[in-house]
């Protein structure tokens, strides 16, 4: 059986979250480049596994469940996102073999055999009894996700619940491990498994779904989507394995093609095959992005992961000793990359002025923390100046315009133009509105 | 390691819920790990329980991302953790209310006063941590760094107002809401993707115009947060202008005619 793919689920759900319901059916259909009826099928699917996971029906509409899925920001602590990540398809009869093996061995340690009969006693009778080699190959999974162990001694094996995680904890300890595990998995990378064991001891604890006091603000919370790759992109650099994919650019207007089974029918997509020896996964905290570095036609190359599907691990590795060269190329390329920008390096100089009568300097305080290698080399009264060196200047430009009046770029010459002409466009689109001020 | 496994499937799930049983699976334990080896593990725990932890996870693997996964533009991480927020938490949880000393901005402090604990907010720019927090007699909605708490204890307070309160807040907070919609300049429609990325931490909504392929973001946010939300729209430059919200384009005209002042000697 071929591999169950999520791409349509994570990029669905990206264009849902982000544009927040903006599109018609038609639109989204369209943009994600499948049809209505799939559209209408992937959103019932959706919404079948939130309604499960959550035990809130939404409604009907595309609208409506965008909306149910909207920020809320001091209304709901779960990370509404992670029911993508419960999405893997399993056969009905299966969910509840493995339910009932592992609701058997919180009670106790057990052989293959007496988890037979607890199986062939507890399953509803239209369903197939299983057999031995079935129960063997669901311990194989269960043994291998980590979820139970086998205990020590011969034949025949008894397999144990492998929870002692949280069964040695005190109360209090069990708080302070839930907190701890709300507190990173909101302000850490990657999150998924941090949301996923949150959940684990949400019920591990029985604590109800009542108010968590904390609260993460300005938090990329659809970040958790492009982490679906993450771990198959990770795979493949420790294997050092070339992948090949489907790239859809972001700002092409599609960015899924459905992958049809019949080439008769095979549509025109907008997406493009490419192939590289990835070697670094890079999260920009800028947009709370994720992007895929590696190295492909004599050169480093760069995707956005939100463009990515498809991804399909090459047999071959690459020789040790080629991959060292690789990396040490990229290493050296993204030296003084702000973010990812291989260009030529260029030595910014800015003046920031410190706020008029502020009781804090507060544009000091967000130089220094967010200025990364940047260096503050004079101050005085009512200004400092801050130096960088950065691979072109395309990816510090937002970051140094976002301070608006209080930077003023001294060097690259070309940079002050630019930032000269572009406040004259920006102040432009105001004119017309002064009257009204 | 694959995110989308059985065992994490919703059906399966539901069906341990009503069991009343639990998995942990080596995704979890491995996370777990690695994130306890992080120095704000030692602020969130008492030393015996790290050392329990670490002892239950030592022959597990971790996720071994250090060497393949960098991270970019990120704030100085100054502070995951603090030692009030266990003690802090604990007392929100308790519904209870607290006296308070803290320091100001201009270094004056403010001594015990009474007040209800509301929620406990990590800010991802500034990357520390507020209490957020109800004044008691001033009946405002207070929000204190917990670098400048100097001192906090758990206080008293009539169940019935520990109850009503978190409601009271809550309206409060919806009063002081504003909204403002920001338009995506067509020429960049491009870059949409990008744009909303970019707002994707506010409460947002997106409308679509097909005939003019227009998109307008309307953005809720705190009055408080305006600041935040102008250097948002500063950010991203030309490609989206304030199409309603007359402060914002107030302060925006402002912001732009005062950078050209800076300029001054070119733009004559």
């Amino acid at each position: 059986m071929a591999k169950e793919s999520f791409d349509k689920e994570v990029q669905f759900l990206r264009m849902l979250v982000l544009t927040s319901g903006a599109y018609s059916r038609q639109q989204f259909a369209e943009r994600l480049g499948i049809s209505v009826h799939t559209f209408d099928k992937t959103l019932r699917r959706l919404k079948e596994i939130v309604g499960t996971v959550y035990q809130q029906l939404p409604e009907t509409q595309g609208r409506e469940f965008a909306n149910m899925l909207r920020f809320n920001y001091y209304e709901s602590a779960d990370p509404m996102l992670l029911f993508l990540y419960r999405a893997k398809s399993v056969k009905e009869s299966e969910s509840y073999r493995l339910s009932v093996l592992i609701a058997a061995l919180q009670q106790r340690s057990l052989t293959a055999m007496e988890l037979l009969d607890v199986c062939c006693g507890g399953l509803p009778s239209d369903f197939p009894m299983p057999d031995e080699k079935t129960i063997r190959s669901d311990l194989r999974y269960l043994e291998e996700v980590g979820v139970v162990r086998r205990e020590a001694g011969g034949r025949p094996y008894r397999y144990a619940i492998h929870n002692s995680l949280v069964n040695e904890l005190t109360e209090q300890e069990r708080i302070d491990l839930y907190a701890f595990v709300d507190v990173m998995a909101n302000t850490q990378v990657p999150s998924v498994q941090g949301y996923l064991l949150r959940d684990s001891l949400k019920k591990a604890f029985k604590l109800q779904d009542a108010m968590e006091p904390f609260l993460y603000r300005y938090h990329y919370f659809s970040r958790i989507l492009d982490e679906a790759h993450l771990f198959t992109l990770l795979h493949a650099i420790r294997d050092r394995r070339s992948i090949t994919f489907l790239y859809f650019s972001p700002k092409n207007r599609q960015s899924y093609g459905s992958k049809n089974t019949n080439p008769l029918f095979e549509r025109e997509t907008e997406g493009k095959q490419a192939r590289m020896l990835p070697l670094k996964v890079v999260y920009d905290h800028q947009y709370g992005r994720w992007y895929l570095l590696g190295y492909a036609r004599h050169d480093i190359v760069k995707y956005r992961v939100e463009g990515i599907t498809q991804i399909v691990e090459e047999e071959d590795k690459a020789e040790e000793a080629l991959f060292a060269e690789r990396m040490e190329l990229l290493q050296l390329r993204t030296r003084f990359s702000w973010l990812i920008d291989t260009g030529r390096a260029v030595l910014i100089r800015a003046r920031f002025f410190n706020p008029e009568g502020a009781k804090v300097n507060f544009i000091r305080e967000r130089v220094e923390l967010q200025g990364q290698w940047g260096e503050i080399t004079e101050t005085t009264g009512e200004s400092f100046i801050y130096e960088i060196t950065v691979n072109g200047t395309t990816e510090i430009k937002p970051w140094l315009r976002s301070f608006g009046s209080s930077c003023e770029v001294l060097e690259p010459l070309q940079l002050r133009r630019e930032f000269i002409a572009e406040w004259k466009e920006i102040q432009a689109y105001y004119e017309p509105v002064r009257e009204n001020l | 390691m694959n995110l989308f496994e059985k065992i994490f499937n919703y059906q399966l799930i539901s069906r341990l819920e009503e069991s009343g049983s639990y998995t942990l699976t080596s995704h979890e334990r491995a996370w777990l790990k690695t994130m306890l080896a992080h120095p704000a593990a030692d602020e969130a725990f008492m030393p015996e329980t790290l050392r329990k932890l670490r002892a239950v996870l030592e022959s597990e693997p971790t996720l071994g991302l250090s060497d393949h996964v960098v991270q970019k533009a990120r704030s100085a991480e100054r502070q995951v953790y603090h030692p009030l927020l266990r003690p802090l938490r604990r007392i929100i949880m308790n519904g209870s209310g607290i006296r308070l000393t803290f320091r100001l901005k201009n270094g004056g402090v403010y001594t015990g006063h009474y007040g209800f604990p509301y929620r406990l907010e990590y800010s991802m720019v500034k990357r520390e941590w507020y209490l957020l927090w109800h004044h008691m007699r001033h009946q405002s909605f207070m929000s204190t760094r917990l670098a400048n708490i100097v001192d906090v204890h758990e206080e008293a307070i009539a169940p019935d107002r520990s109850a009503a309160l978190p409601a009271q807040i809550s309206a409060q907070l919806e009063g002081r809401k504003e909204t403002a919609i920001i338009e995506v300049v067509r020429l960049y429609n491009q870059e949409l993707s990008r744009i909303l990325y970019a707002f994707s931490c506010f409460e947002k909504e997106v409308d679509y115009d097909g005939d003019s392929d227009t998109y307008r973001i309307k953005l809720t946010f705190l009055g408080d947060e305006s600041e935040y939300v102008l250097s948002k729209i500063r950010f991203l430059g030309k490609r989206v202008r304030v199409a309603e919200g007359a402060r914002l384009q107030r302060r925006m005209l402002e912001s732009t005619s005062k950078a050209l002042a800076r300029y001054a000697a070119e733009t004559q």
